[in-house]
Formats: structure tokens, C-alpha cells, sequence
């Protein structure tokens, strides 16, 4: 049912989008601004005697696109992990899994990664490329574990009977029998945690990996193209957020039951 | 209906099931079981009725330690549960369980339904489990639904595939917890015929019901609990004709 009404939402979407953007431009000319779009491309790739040549703007989308991979599958893991110890009989494993959900919800993802690079790298020994993703993957993952532990929560008790009457333990129940239907149930709102992953990594350039964002900062402020840009890679993080979006619902139809 | 020879007083006499004073009280304070004990020999078809709430559910969860109980034993086939993981384990591999709400995974096939215990618990291969699945299936009539998803099946047919998993497990004891309770009028008869068969084979079971035709021809003994206490327990073939106390001719006089 959700899917008919994304469906049939689209077309009303698209001209909304329109009408967006037609104000956005009727605007442009009492801005006073100096448009050169011509003088972007270059920045995303160039041909030099017919060879592809990227530019630093898809350079960074490959960083953005390798850090946010990396940083989902360790996310999920972490999300998973603090769920699974939130539900936990042992005390020690509740308090742990409420600390890290608590502290990282609450403070500004910038100040852990600014942590993580100063005061935990320097002792693990990592790269900044690697404090970035564990900043990300410990930032989403404490959202990521509120969704698991919601989904878990939702799988009647009954099932629980189920397998353990069948003599199942409590892990090989979890991994067979609930986490299957409730990673399908919150697919959702996982996605939606993916997307802000993606949009959250643009932070990463605070610590100089040259990301997507980085890149185009070094770029705005050697060309003063700042709106062509900014607009241009707003633009790429909508596209790979679609695109992702895109991937789920595929995703989800595949594993969607049958009820 | 026409019983194996050979039950209730045959070869093997030893009991499968002993339940010795379980006392069980509810966070709340309210009591569940209030020591109750009863004892279930081989091949032995024992059905427990009662008014809702009378504790019926509640003692078929402890004996196979879905719930713990305060105090008294219970011991299965010289098993005795213990509030330690293993025994529950070893207990659980003893004893069969189906449920009022079937509670069959819903992403999984009726084949993998009854797979998927074997492979993990008794360590079969695929290729044994599924011989042995769709014994399972064509015995309680379902080998055509082997790759429905549980969503695809009405009622009845869920019940017996849940019928069929717990059986793939080789209990030497089989629970119904009311199983027929969720059921459409017109599937009960299915799920019940189900039973009827396995209790022709021999299988020792505890039926928890509200299916008095069914308690007096399949059952050999009869239980009647009331407020978490058994108030009387017959033989199947007298229980109805003759009950003796005052609280079970008033429950069965409302309910026949």
C-alpha cells in the first residue's frame, strides 16, 4: 500500500519540484550574482587526448562514496551489537549499551569526530580516513540500534515460544527466526539512517579528508564559483541519496512478505 | 474411536511425565498453580480442562520452562527441569509444543518451518530433514503446501504444519496448548482428526482443550483444574458420565 501511494505521489512531486525551482530562478536575477556554470565541468573530470582524466570533484565522490560504505557496514554492526546488549539480562551490558546510545545522541557529531581524530587516533594509531568512518559508524550506529531494538521489539513473544520450544537457544533464535523478520520490518527507517550517513560524511571534511565537501571547498574558494558549486554538489549528494532510496525499495520488494 | 492395543497398560508402563506439587504466583501476587501434580504414562493421551484462567496454558509453559515455577518438581522422561539452561535445554529436546496462535515463522516456507529446528538442534543434514519434513507433511496432509509461506495457509493447514514441526523433533512428548481455540469452526475438524492420528500412533501428549468430544474419545485420563488447582481427574471413558465434585459438574454442565 505504501509503495501505490509513493507511486502515485510522483508526479504531484515533480511539479512541486518545478514550481521550485522557477521561483529559485525568477529570484536569481535581483541577486546580482554572476553565473559561470560553464566554467564547472572541468572540475568533475577533463579529456586529455581522449583520455578520462577525474577531476577533484568525482575524486571526492569516491572518497564520500568509500567512507560511506565502510561506515554503513560498521553502523549496522554497531546498531546490531547495542541493540542485541540493550536487551541483554546482564546489567553491565544494559548500562554499556545506554551509555554509548545516550552519549553519542546527544552531542554534536563534529565535536566527535574533532575527538575521535585528536584524542582516540593518535593512541589506536589510525589514519584520519579511519577516524572518519569510526566517527561516522559510532554516530549513526547508536540511531541504527534504537531502529534494531524497535524491530526486535515488535516480533510477538510468541515467536520466542516458538522457537524455544523447539529447543533453539537465544542466539540461534535471534539469527534465524527474529532478526530475519525484524530487519525486514525496519528496512524503512534503516534506509532513512543510511541516507543520513551519506549526508552526515560531508562533515568529515573538518578534519581534512578530502571527501565530496572537502573538495568543494578547496574549489569555491580558489574560483569564487561558490554557487555553481555548492548547488552542483548538493546536487550529487541528492542523486546518490535517490539512488540509494531506489536500491531499498528494490530491496524491500524482494524481501517483503507475503502477509 | 479405536486405540492401539497395547496403550495404557502394555510393555512399557514408565512414566514420561511427572509433576509433583508446582506452585507458581504471578509477579502480581496472584496465583497460577497452586500445587499441582499429575503424572502421565507412556503412549498416555492426558487432556486438562477448565474455565479460562485456571491455569490449564500456564502449566503446559512450565513443563517445558517457558515459565518457571516457584517451587515443586517436574520431571520428564527422568529429566528433572531445573532453573539451569541445560536441563531446560535437555527437557525441551523431549517435549513437543503447539500452540493456540500455530506460531509458525511467517518467513519461512512449511518445508523450512520444520527444517530449521532439525538442522540446528538435532544436527541433521538438509537432505534428512527435508526426508523427514515431508513425511511430516504428507502424514498430517499438507505435502502439496511444502513451499507456502504460512501467510498462504488458512488456519488449519498452519496449525498442522506447526503440528508437523514439533513432531519432526521425536518428543517423547507432545503439549497442545489449546490448539484448535483459533480456529474457524469448520477447520477445527482437520487439526482434530490431526491429533486423533497421532494419539493412534501411540504418542504420549498433554492436550489442553475445550474440545469435550475429543477429550472423551481420544483422552485416556481427564484433568479438571480450576483457579490454578486440579480438582478432579478421571478416566476419559467415566470423567463425563460421573464427575465427582460439585465445581466440575457446574463447569461441565455449562460447557457440553
Amino acid at each position: 500500500m505504501g509503495n501505490n501511494t509513493f507511486k502515485t505521489a510522483w508526479p504531484s512531486a515533480l511539479i512541486l519540484a518545478m514550481a521550485a525551482l522557477w521561483l529559485f530562478f525568477s529570484s536569481l536575477p535581483g541577486l546580482g550574482y554572476h553565473w559561470q556554470w560553464y566554467r564547472l565541468p572541468r572540475y568533475f573530470a577533463t579529456f586529455q587526448d581522449g583520455a578520462f582524466i577525474p577531476g577533484p570533484l568525482l575524486r571526492g565522490l569516491a572518497a564520500t562514496l568509500e567512507i560511506t560504505s565502510l561506515s554503513l557496514i560498521f553502523c549496522f554492526a554497531a546498531g546490531l551489537l547495542a541493540a542485541l546488549l540493550s536487551g541483554s539480562r546482564s546489567l553491565l551490558a544494559r548500562a554499556l549499551a545506554a551509555l554509548y546510545v545516550e552519549l553519542v545522541r546527544n552531542t554534536p557529531l563534529l565535536v566527535q569526530i574533532f575527538f575521535i581524530y585528536f584524542v582516540i587516533a593518535p593512541v589506536l594509531g589510525i589514519s584520519r580516513f579511519w577516524s572518519a568512518v569510526l566517527a561516522l559508524s559510532l554516530f549513526e550506529g547508536a540511531y541504527a540500534s534504537e531502529i534494531f531494538r524497535a524491530g526486535i521489539a515488535s516480533i510477538r513473544p510468541c515467536q520466542w515460544d516458538a522457537s524455544y520450544s523447539l529447543g533453539l537457544s537465544t542466539f540461534q533464535t535471534l539469527r534465524h527466526v527474529i532478526l530475519p523478520q525484524a530487519v525486514r520490518r525496519v528496512l524503512p527507517p534503516l534506509v532513512s539512517q543510511a541516507v543520513s550517513l551519506v549526508k552526515d560524511s560531508a562533515l568529515v571534511s573538518a578534519i581534512a579528508v578530502h571527501d565530496l565537501t572537502m573538495q568543494a571547498q578547496v574549489i569555491a574558494s580558489d574560483t569564487f564559483l561558490v554557487f555553481e558549486t555548492w548547488f552542483a554538489v548538493a546536487g550529487v549528494y541528492l542523486a546518490l541519496n535517490l539512488a540509494l532510496s531506489f536500491l531499498a525499495t528494490l530491496i524491500e520488494r524482494a524481501a517483503r512478505l507475503e502477509q | 474411536m479405536e486405540k492401539a492395543p497395547e496403550r495404557g497398560g502394555g510393555e512399557r508402563n514408565g512414566s514420561v511425565l511427572s509433576v509433583r506439587s508446582v506452585t507458581k504466583t504471578w509477579p502480581g501476587g496472584a496465583a497460577a498453580l497452586s500445587s499441582v501434580s499429575l503424572e502421565v504414562r507412556h503412549r498416555e493421551v492426558l487432556v486438562v480442562i477448565g474455565p479460562s484462567g485456571s491455569g490449564k496454558s500456564t502449566l503446559l509453559r512450565c513443563i517445558n520452562g517457558l515459565e518457571p515455577v516457584d517451587s515443586g518438581e517436574i520431571v520428564v522422561n527422568g529429566i528433572r527441569l531445573g532453573r539451569e539452561k541445560k536441563s531446560r535445554d535437555l527437557v525441551r529436546r523431549q517435549v513437543g509444543m503447539v500452540f493456540q496462535s500455530y506460531n509458525l515463522f511467517p518467513h519461512k516456507t512449511a518445508l523450512e518451518n520444520i527444517n530449521l529446528a532439525q538442522r540446528l538442534v538435532k544436527g541433521r543434514t538438509l537432505a534428512e530433514a527435508t526426508e523427514k519434513s515431508l513425511a511430516l507433511l504428507r502424514k498430517v496432509g499438507m505435502e502439496d503446501k511444502a513451499g507456502a509461506l504460512p501467510a498462504r495457509l488458512s488456519g488449519g493447514q498452519q496449525q498442522r504444519v506447526a503440528i508437523a514441526r514439533a513432531l519432526a523433533m521425536n518428543p517423547s512428548l507432545m503439549l497442545f496448548d489449546e490448539a484448535t481455540s483459533a480456529l474457524d469452526p469448520e477447520m477445527i475438524g482437520e487439526v482434530l482428526d490431526t491429533m486423533r492420528a497421532i494419539a493412534r500412533e501411540g504418542t504420549t501428549m498433554v492436550v489442553v482443550t475445550h474440545e469435550m468430544g475429543f477429550a472423551r474419545e481420544a483422552g485416556d485420563r481427564v484433568v479438571f483444574m480450576d483457579a490454578g488447582q486440579v480438582v478432579e481427574e478421571g478416566a476419559a471413558k467415566t470423567f463425563f458420565d460421573a464427575p465427582a465434585m460439585e465445581r466440575t459438574r457446574e463447569f461441565l454442565s455449562r460447557i457440553l
